[in-house]
């Protein structure tokens, strides 16, 4: 019994003597194997008196036991230090992107009509369409524009070879047609934003497109008022640009409104002191917008008598150009991937 | 219009001088501020003087000297301009005076006399382009008095944008008249006196169009003699953007800026038989203008004739024999009332804008004319030394009246959202020359000044703009109900699932040519050759509203390219114009939205890895996803060949049973005439069946039971669609059908191919059992091999 003592004495200093997971190996095979002292001396336990074989095979298997825990617990060990040296070895530099995600981007002028939409449809507004190619009577009779008016022209305005000559066919020069569709399509209460594009005859420079788009807000209802409609605009205002910003509408004179006024926002830029951006002068020349005047009301079927209302519309690429700094329209039509990425 | 602020202070004491201020008062008038001019003075040290004497300077010939009197101090200036005399009022730039371009007057020996300053010309002083001798002044000038006393500086001018239903405002006393009305202060009109002399006119004037000129007054005024105006006039002119002509012209400017009436100057003398004639032009009626231009004209042109012929445009532009000149003595001053809108046709037509027309065209008080006229007649009476004629010609068939509007006093409130009370909106009225009687409704009597006034409502906004815009207080009201509509979301949803997958948002502006569909290849039947045409398109090139969202895209892609980026990934969602009648309204065409896509360059691989080049699968992929993404699994490919795409590597899109579309690669051709070279992935379908509600399929709750996984190849002829073959083995079973994928292809010669199938069951509600996935796999066979002409590989 003193082998097995002396065994158990200098076990675990040869066990945490391996260093490798074969010395440790040779360890245990040496400790517990075939002709290890604890196996010879489980043969031999026959041989002992039967009164003292139970206590003495306790002993061995206790041996035994502990020598493996030992054993087990050297061989995790080495484990754990292998797996480290490969995980060494497998190192890549993650600090640069080998492969890229593609993502696109929605156009700045979608991103803009969104984000118009959701500031609108907060307060109860719905969003309404209209057709592009629209008739002369929706783009201009029933916005009470007088038959002479010059926005008629064709230097104005691109009239469409199709149908009855009668119907004059034209591309809608504002999203105001939508105020005259959804109106003859509906009873009052109407609260909607008509965002979409326009189109008129001009050149293509920095700040004229023959295509651009508009957003037209309407809301009719018994008892909408100017009030209502300075309210409206300067929520929109606080919303788009920001919680500090203020608004002033001055007079102004549109066929289709009366009152009609001109919405100014205090500058984002410069918070109204005076910058680049604004010219200067403190203010943004945002939109315009009105009271719907009676005859518009009339050409539609409603009772200017029982509803009031007002209206307003403004370039969709106006306002993303105020906030975004961007100079040139061009830029919003050209399609650069290294313009159109930059607005996420 | 340009507004001097002095000018205006003739009509109106303002209280205030700050620029900034006033410029505010005026937009808040409704007359948009668009720019602010400060105009200095731009000398110092310059005084009015009379030449007392003139000798010639001992050693030059071509100087002389003159001894000038400075109102009591008299000194000699040697002076090389020769266009003065003895007597002449002068203007001296003394000793230390600074002229323009800081140029320092100083005693100044020239060739061995000292000259104590200069006698200027115009252009040595900063205004006026005469330099061909010293400025002389006729007229009444204070000897020794400051130069600038007399120009009417400093002035500050605004640059007003006069908005179209105000032809009243577009003057300094129409301004003035809303400035005094808002601030509540006296408006003194310029007093207009004259005296007539016999005899009378012989002057006879026939309307032949009543319509096209309601009223023409005609004065004669005789005797005048052609020069300058006085300086004050013509500082006011200057300021107003008018450029001085000489007295005669310059009457008429001014009264034009003075009361926003034009008016016009005919010398008599060339006016045959004395008498004009306002009728409409013939079709082979030609006119050489003032600006010597040949103009063709046509019966939509006012014109004015004497007995000879044609001798004006009217209310745009005259004639060259008729005009005043230098030699006029005998002048007709025409002030007309024109037909609105034939002026601005005519206007339009001829390319001739002018301050006349910009005011005829929006329609000037035709109670106005007479006055008009008469103030002209009474400034070449002051400033020509003219003698007005007795008997003045009005011919006013049907004069104008004044007409009156009922405002029901609640009215304001319920449109301005604002109780102003109405006293205050009757006294705001009454302000702006209008009579207010009766208290409910107010019964307004308004100016024909104010054709814009002719309904309640045009009242409400006079009063709410006099009331001021900033007085009205900010209320939010709330709509009935807002949102997006399911189908507005699953727009947005599109777009989102399209940028995911690597495709850029393009927005292009929607025209193309008959070049552009050329350059497509597309054939002469194909629908989207019925394009709708733009009578007055941009250009040749867009002469047509796209069919298609290709071209479009395919040139923006290109130009992504030649911009030197190497993959291009666009999409865009837009309507397209047909050639047939939308179902919202017969009259339009139908112009349904529709989405594109292009795909250029590769798809990128690891680094130093080969890239993969993008092509049609790549397109597949993203119509595929983006059907399911919206609800829909009825989304199918039908090999066919469609115009201008790869007649191999194209496709029909099809959901359901209808083709909402298609997809492929540019055919070779087609992309050269883009420029583009390699695969041009593309695709473009109908937005609408996409967007529609899809069915609800019903949940089912995910299996326990692991699946059975086994694999399939048939034999088949090279041209039978894979699609043929994924959907028999879909319809072989039922729910227990977990997933088919196409995992082989390949080329078995001979016109035959084999594809491979990997097919996953599992059941519901237990482990299928070995016999069980067999007899799935045997139905599946058994199904395939009776729906199509195929044959399973490897036996059985």
């Amino acid at each position: 019994m003193d082998d097995l003592d002396a065994i158990l004495g200098s076990a675990p200093e040869r066990i945490e003597a391996a260093r490798t997971l074969e010395a440790l190996s040779a360890v245990e095979t040496e400790l517990l194997g075939r002709n290890s002292v604890i196996t010879a001396q489980r043969r031999g336990l026959g041989q002992l008196e039967p009164s003292e074989r139970p206590a003495a095979g306790a002993r061995l298997n206790e041996a035994a036991q502990r020598l493996q825990g030992l054993v087990d617990e050297r061989r995790r060990m080495l484990d754990l230090e292998a797996e480290d040296r490969l995980l060494a070895d497998d190192r890549v530099d993650v600090t640069v992107a080998r492969r890229s995600l593609r993502t696109g981007t929605s156009h700045l002028i979608t991103q803009t009509i969104d984000e118009i939409a959701d500031i609108f449809t907060a307060i109860g507004y719905q969003i309404a369409d209209g057709p592009e190619a629209e008739t002369a009577w929706h783009n201009f009779d029933a916005l009470n524009t007088p038959w002479w008016h010059p926005s008629r022209l064709e230097s104005d305005t691109m009239y469409l070879d199709y149908g009855d000559p009668e119907d004059e066919i034209l591309l809608r020069t504002q999203t105001s047609t939508v105020q005259a569709r959804t109106m003859e399509s509906q009873p009052p209460p109407v609260h909607i934003i008509a965002p979409g594009r326009c189109y008129r005859t001009d050149t293509f420079d920095a700040t004229h497109s023959p295509v651009f788009h508009q957003f037209e807000g309407l809301a009719v209802a018994e008892g909408i008022t100017f009030a209502d409609l300075k309210g409206t605009l300067s929520y929109f205002a606080r919303e788009y640009f920001g919680p500090d910003r203020t608004i002033k509408v001055i007079p102004h004179f549109f066929p289709f409104t009366e009152p009609s006024a001109e919405m100014h926002v205090s500058c984002f830029a410069c918070d109204g002191s005076g910058c680049r951006v604004c010219s200067q002068s403190g203010w943004l020349e945002l939109l315009g917008c009105g009271m719907v005047d009676p005859n518009v009301f009339e050409a539609v079927g409603y009772d200017p008598a029982a509803v009031t209302g007002f209206a307003f519309g403004g370039g969709i690429e106006r306002v993303a150009m105020v906030r975004h700094g961007i100079e040139d329209i061009r830029h919003l039509f050209d399609n650069d991937l290294r313009v159109n990425e930059q607005f996420v | 219009m340009r507004v001097s602020l002095r000018w205006l202070r003739e009509f109106v004491d303002l209280p205030m001088d700050d620029p900034i201020e006033i410029g505010d008062l005026l937009a808040g008038l409704g007359h948009e501020v668009e720019g602010i001019e400060m105009l200095e003075v731009p000398f110092t040290g310059v005084e009015i003087a009379r030449v007392e004497s003139i000798r010639p300077h001992p050693d030059a010939d071509k100087i002389r000297l003159a001894t000038v009197d400075r109102g009591g101090t008299t000194q000699e200036v040697v002076c090389g301009a020769w266009n003065f005399d003895v007597g002449d009022v002068v203007t001296l730039a003394t000793v230390g005076a600074v002229l323009p371009g800081d140029f320092e007057i100083g005693a100044r020996e020239i060739r061995g006399v000292v000259s104590e300053g200069m006698i200027c010309s115009e252009r040595e002083l900063g205004f006026g382009d005469e330099h061909d001798g010293i400025l002389v002044l006729e007229g009444d000038y204070e000897l020794g008095r400051d130069l600038a006393d007399y120009l009417e500086l400093p002035d500050v001018v605004f640059d007003l944008s006069i908005t179209p239903n105000r032809p009243d405002a577009m003057s300094m006393l129409g301004i003035a008249r809303d400035v005094a009305a808002k601030l509540d202060l006296e408006l003194r009109e310029p007093a207009i006196t004259i005296t007539e002399s016999d005899p009378p006119t012989k002057l006879q004037i026939e309307i032949a169009d009543p319509v096209g000129c309601p009223r023409f007054v005609g004065r004669e005024v005789r005797g005048v003699t052609s020069g300058p105006s006085p300086l004050w006039m013509q500082a006011r002119l200057r300021a107003a953007g008018v450029r001085p002509i000489s007295n005669l012209v310059d009457a008429t400017n001014y009264v034009l800026m003075e009361l926003g009436h034009p008016t016009h100057a005919f010398d008599l003398d060339q006016v045959a038989g004395e008498q004009l004639r306002i009728h409409r032009a013939g079709a082979d009626d030609t006119l050489t203008t003032l600006d010597d231009v040949e103009r063709a004209l046509d019966p939509g042109d006012i014109v004015i004739s004497d007995a000879d012929g044609i001798v004006s445009l009217a209310g745009i532009m005259g004639g060259g024999p008729t005009e005043v000149s230098d030699e006029t003595t005998r002048v007709l001053v025409e002030a007309a009332h024109w037909h609105p809108p034939a002026i601005l046709y005519s206007s339009k037509r001829h390319n001739l804008r002018s301050e006349a027309s910009a005011r005829f065209e929006r329609g000037i008080d035709p109670n106005l004319s007479d006055r008009a006229a008469a103030r002209v007649a009474q400034l070449l009476v002051e400033h020509a030394g003219g003698e007005a004629a007795t008997r003045i010609v009005d011919v006013y068939p049907e004069p104008a009246e004044s007409w009156t509007v009922e405002l029901p006093v609640s009215e304001i409130e319920r449109v301005l959202g604002v109780d102003i009370g109405a006293e205050t909106a009757a006294g705001l009225l009454v302000r702006l020359g209008m009579e207010v009687s009766g208290s409910d409704p107010l019964v307004v009597l308004v100016p024909t000044a104010r054709p814009d006034l002719t309904r309640p409502i045009d009242l409400v906004e006079e009063v709410a703009r006099l009331y001021g815009y900033d007085q009205i207080p900010e209320t939010l009201p709330h709509g009935t109900g807002g949102g997006l509509t399911p189908d507005q979301h699953r727009a947005r949803r599109l777009r989102a699932v399209l940028m995911g997958a690597g495709l850029t948002e393009a927005n292009t502006l929607g025209f193309i040519g008959a070049s552009d569909l050329d350059a497509l290849g597309l054939p002469e039947d194909d629908p989207r050759r019925a394009t709708v045409r733009v009578k007055n398109p941009l250009s040749e090139a867009e002469e047509t509203l796209r069919s298609t969202l290709l071209p479009g895209l395919v040139k923006a892609a290109a130009r992504n390219v030649s911009y030197g980026l190497r993959d291009v990934a666009l999409f865009e969602m837009g309507r397209v114009f047909l050639h047939r009648p939308s179902s919202i309204d017969k009259r339009i065409p139908d112009q349904p939205p529709h989405l594109a896509g292009i795909m250029i360059g590769s798809v990128s691989g690891d680094l130093g890895g080969a890239d993969r080049e993008a092509d049609v699968f790549d397109l597949t992929a993203v119509l595929d996803g983006l059907a399911v993404d919206l609800g829909w699994h009825d989304l199918s490919f039908r090999q066919a060949p469609v115009g201008g795409l790869h007649p191999g590597r194209s496709a029909e899109v099809v959901k359901g049973e209808e083709v909402i579309g298609y997809v492929g690669e540019l055919h070779p051709a087609a992309a050269r005439s883009f420029d583009l070279t390699g695969r041009i992935a593309v695709f473009e379908i109908e937005v609408d069946p996409l967007l529609a509600e899809p069915p609800w399929w019903g949940f089912r709750p995910p299996s326990v039971y692991p699946p059975q996984k086994f694999d399939l190849a048939f034999e088949m002829d090279s041209a039978m669609p894979a699609a043929d073959l994924m959907a028999a083995v879909r319809s072989s079973l039922g729910d227990e059908l977990e997933s088919v994928r196409l995992f082989d292809e390949f080329d078995l010669g001979g016109g035959r191919k084999s594809l491979a199938v990997t097919v996953a069951v599992r059941a519901a509600d237990h482990t299928l059992t070995d016999d069980e996935a067999q007899g799935f796999r045997h139905t599946i066979i058994d199904h395939v091999q009776s729906e199509l002409a195929v044959k399973l590989r490897g036996g059985e």
